[in-house]
């Protein structure tokens, strides 16, 4: 999958309000075909993360089958590294992002076995493994033992996206016992800031997209009790913008991707029927590109496949009729 | 990269067929870069010659972050001047397995480790690193490396990769050269820094970069000292600023500084009282006379202020030997002014939504319900916030709700 962007364009016309899902499925279709264009080659760092937002797209559009499985799952496997995580492409080196990618893709597919059957075997401690097995002792590798949050690679940038990243590809894996979550949670909490927000470590400025992470890692450990809801929700509710859109912080531009940041957050602390959804619904199909295919950041701009995830994604947090029900975690 | 702010005409015209010639000879290029690159790293070779490929490809993208990682193995095993004894990269690394990583230390990268095809066997030392075998070379090679990323940071300051790479270097100076060769980068860094948020005043890289800037500074191993008061004053100069008092990302840097601040100047609890009442004037006079009270960032910066009196367990306080008596005493007086602030601004609704929820504090610090004029107070506000906040109009059906009971 591609990132290139273009050559649609966010829908032009205000009144344009059906969700044109042949046309998304067909744009995410032609990603791959694009090897003419010196973008695809350019974003080939973020082919696995890309291939993980079109197929998610499209499951939630309802179109599973639109990419050939077979072809995902032996391109997801050519993207696994000597130590066992997954790079962004074949003979990329591995990051925590491109494993999780390829962790959820396999999941989405039903491509555990292949992964057992055709993994790469590596050895941690002296002792060899195969399958899940070792791309969740890769990830487990990666988590700051004292500290409890997680790296992104071996050169050691720290980040709570990275830390949820982790613990949902372990969950996913059905590894989570590898790695320390008590600690993990801890960690998250001292993130926590008096807006009730939270930041990539802690002191940080809260961030809509790290408060999606830390939610969610919270969900999965459990442990979502930390929160201080209210206060959180307040925050959370003021990045409704007048146009409907909703931004990551104070007095920022709004966003598709925050649909799903922010909106998810928001029902995973319950608060969802805080902000204007009918007007969050409007402004998200306002960012497609009816004819192309495809969602951008704002209306009028570049449709790529990772707002076309997001804005997807957006839509069926919000129950719009004839997508597939989204999990906020 | 995902495209963001990115506008597209209204007509999509076809690439020309000189275009898109043009693009294919950009693709063969761009691609035989990344092949020689690869192939020459296969080869183990870790020169200078190398360093400027992957410069050249590094430019066109920044975000390749492979290429990033190849110019660390690349400095590690070829150019720095000695291998280091500690957390040895090219001598020890070789047997560690994956889960070795040493993960205690967040500031310290994992690089001892490096597992990856490149790094995980024998790396011989290249005939031409032998020249950089004197001490100053490790010190002139981080440099350049730095000035080479500069304006890759001005032109992409929202790549991750670039960020994260720059610290890297820093924390190799770190565990390579001198304290004080060390502490020389990292004071260049706070000067960095500071440009790229006179560029963009809310790049939270730029916040978080700072914070580790910073950080480093005051750290022993530097022979650094305290730098709170500086800071703070940093972020009075950013919030007096062009549009400051939108600039949540100081107001929320100024809040985490404060008590740090406070206790640093072993502040009494006269000289605590008058700091507060000092941050409440500074954050009124901004509503009344900088704009207006409509900025959000402020509200926020308020809330803080007003959390250390009425939410002060567990959260940053700023006069901690406050009574009960005096916590109630300076939420009374936050509510005296927020009514007057109605004046002129009845259309401001984070005045209504800030005097419902000081007025439902002050009734929970004094363990009491709200009395009838205060409910009376806390509906007709929140008739007015539903007026004038439709968006949000659950969150207000819910406040009624616990109004109510």
């Amino acid at each position: 999958m591609a990132l290139v962007s273009g050559p649609g364009r966010a829908g032009a016309l205000p009144d344009e309000l059906q969700l044109a899902v042949e046309a998304h499925v067909k744009y995410i279709q032609s990603l791959d075909t694009r090897r003419d264009e010196l973008e695809y080659w350019l974003t080939e760092h973020l082919r696995l993360n890309g291939l993980y937002w079109g197929v998610t797209a499209l499951h939630l559009l309802n179109r599973p089958d639109a990419l050939p499985r077979t072809e995902t799952i032996d391109f997801v496997l050519s993207c696994q590294a000597e130590n066992g995580g997954f790079g962004a492409a074949p003979g990329h080196d591995a990051h925590l992002l491109s494993t999780v990618s390829g962790i959820q893709i396999l999941a989405m597919v039903d491509g555990y076995e292949e992964l057992e059957k055709r993994g790469k075997v590596v050895a941690f401690e002296g002792k060899e493994y195969k399958g899940k097995e070792v791309v969740g002792r890769y990830l487990s590798g990666l988590q700051n033992k004292e500290t409890g949050t997680f790296a992104g690679d071996e050169w050691g940038e720290e980040d709570t996206r990275f830390l949820y990243a982790g613990l949902n590809g372990l969950n996913l894996l059905g590894l989570l016992d590898l790695v320390n979550v008590d600690l993990a949670v801890d960690y998250i909490v001292s993130c926590a800031n008096f807006d009730g927000g939270y930041g990539v470590s802690p002191g940080a400025e809260s961030h809509s997209g790290q408060i999606f992470t830390c939610l969610a890692a919270l969900s999965i450990a459990k442990r979502i009790d930390t929160v201080d809801k209210d206060k959180l929700g307040q925050w959370l509710s003021e990045r409704q913008v007048e146009q409907g859109g909703l931004n990551g912080r104070p007095e920022k531009l709004e966003d598709v991707c925050y649909s799903w940041w922010v909106a998810s957050s928001m029902t995973m602390i319950g608060r969802l029927h805080w902000i204007d959804g009918k007007k969050l619904t409007e402004f998200i199909l306002r960012c497609q590109d009816p004819v192309g295919g495809g969602f951008a950041d704002r209306p009028g701009d570049m449709v790529d496949v990772f707002h076309t995830c997001f804005g997807v994604a957006g839509l069926s947090l919000l129950e719009f009729e004839g997508l597939e029900e989204v999990d906020a975690v | 990269m995902a495209s963001h702010g990115v506008a597209r005409p209204a007509t999509i015209v076809p690439r020309t067929e000189q275009e898109r010639i043009e693009e294919e000879r950009e693709i063969k290029q761009y691609r035989e870069l990344e092949d020689l690159i690869r192939s020459k790293i296969a080869e183990r070779q870790y020169t200078v010659e190398v360093l400027e490929l992957t410069s050249k490809l590094l430019k066109k993208n920044p975000e390749y972050y492979t290429i990033w990682n190849v110019r660390r193995r690349l400095l590690i095993y070829g150019l720095f001047s000695k291998p280091l004894d500690s957390s040895s990269h090219s001598t020890e690394s070789q047997n560690i397995s994956q889960t070795d990583i040493p993960t205690t230390s967040s500031a310290k990268p994992f690089s001892s480790s490096s597992i990856s095809s490149e790094a995980s066997s024998t790396t011989p030392q290249n005939p031409a690193s032998q020249s950089h075998g004197k001490n100053g070379t490790t010190l002139d090679i981080i440099k350049a490396d730095l000035d080479f990323l500069f304006p890759l940071m001005m032109k992409y300051p929202k790549c991750y990769w670039l960020w994260n790479y720059r610290l890297w270097l820093l924390q190799e100076g770190n565990q390579r050269l001198g304290a004080e060769f060390a502490q020389e980068l990292w004071s260049r860094e706070l000067i960095l820094v500071g440009k790229m948020l006179v560029k963009d005043s809310r790049n939270f890289h730029g916040w978080g970069y700072r914070r580790t800037v910073v950080s480093q500074l005051e750290s022993p191993k530097l022979n650094g000292k305290s730098m709170v008061e500086a800071e703070f004053e940093y972020t009075t100069k950013m919030i007096h600023g062009d549009k400051g008092l939108s600039n949540f990302s100081a107001w929320h840097r100024r809040s985490k500084l404060i008590p740090r601040l406070l206790d640093e100047r072993h502040a009494n609890d006269a000289t605590r009282r008058k700091f507060l009442d000092d941050e409440f004037d500074l954050i009124i006079s901004a509503m009344y006379t900088d704009s207006y009270p409509y900025a959000q960032s402020a509200w926020f910066y308020y809330q803080f202020l007003m959390t250390t009196l009425t939410d002060y367990i567990g959260h940053a306080t700023i006069t901690p030997n406050f009574t009960t008596l005096d916590r109630s005493e300076y939420v009374i007086r936050q509510l005296a002014i927020l009514k007057d602030m109605l004046d002129g601004a009845e259309d401001c609704k984070w005045i209504y939504s800030a005097l419902i929820e000081y007025t439902l504090a002050l009734c929970q610090m004094e363990e009491r319900e709200p009395d009838i004029d205060e409910k009376q107070d806390c509906k007709a506000w929140l008739a007015e916030l539903r007026k004038l906040d439709p968006l949000r109009s659950g969150r207000w059906a819910d406040l009624d709700n616990s109004l109510r009971k």
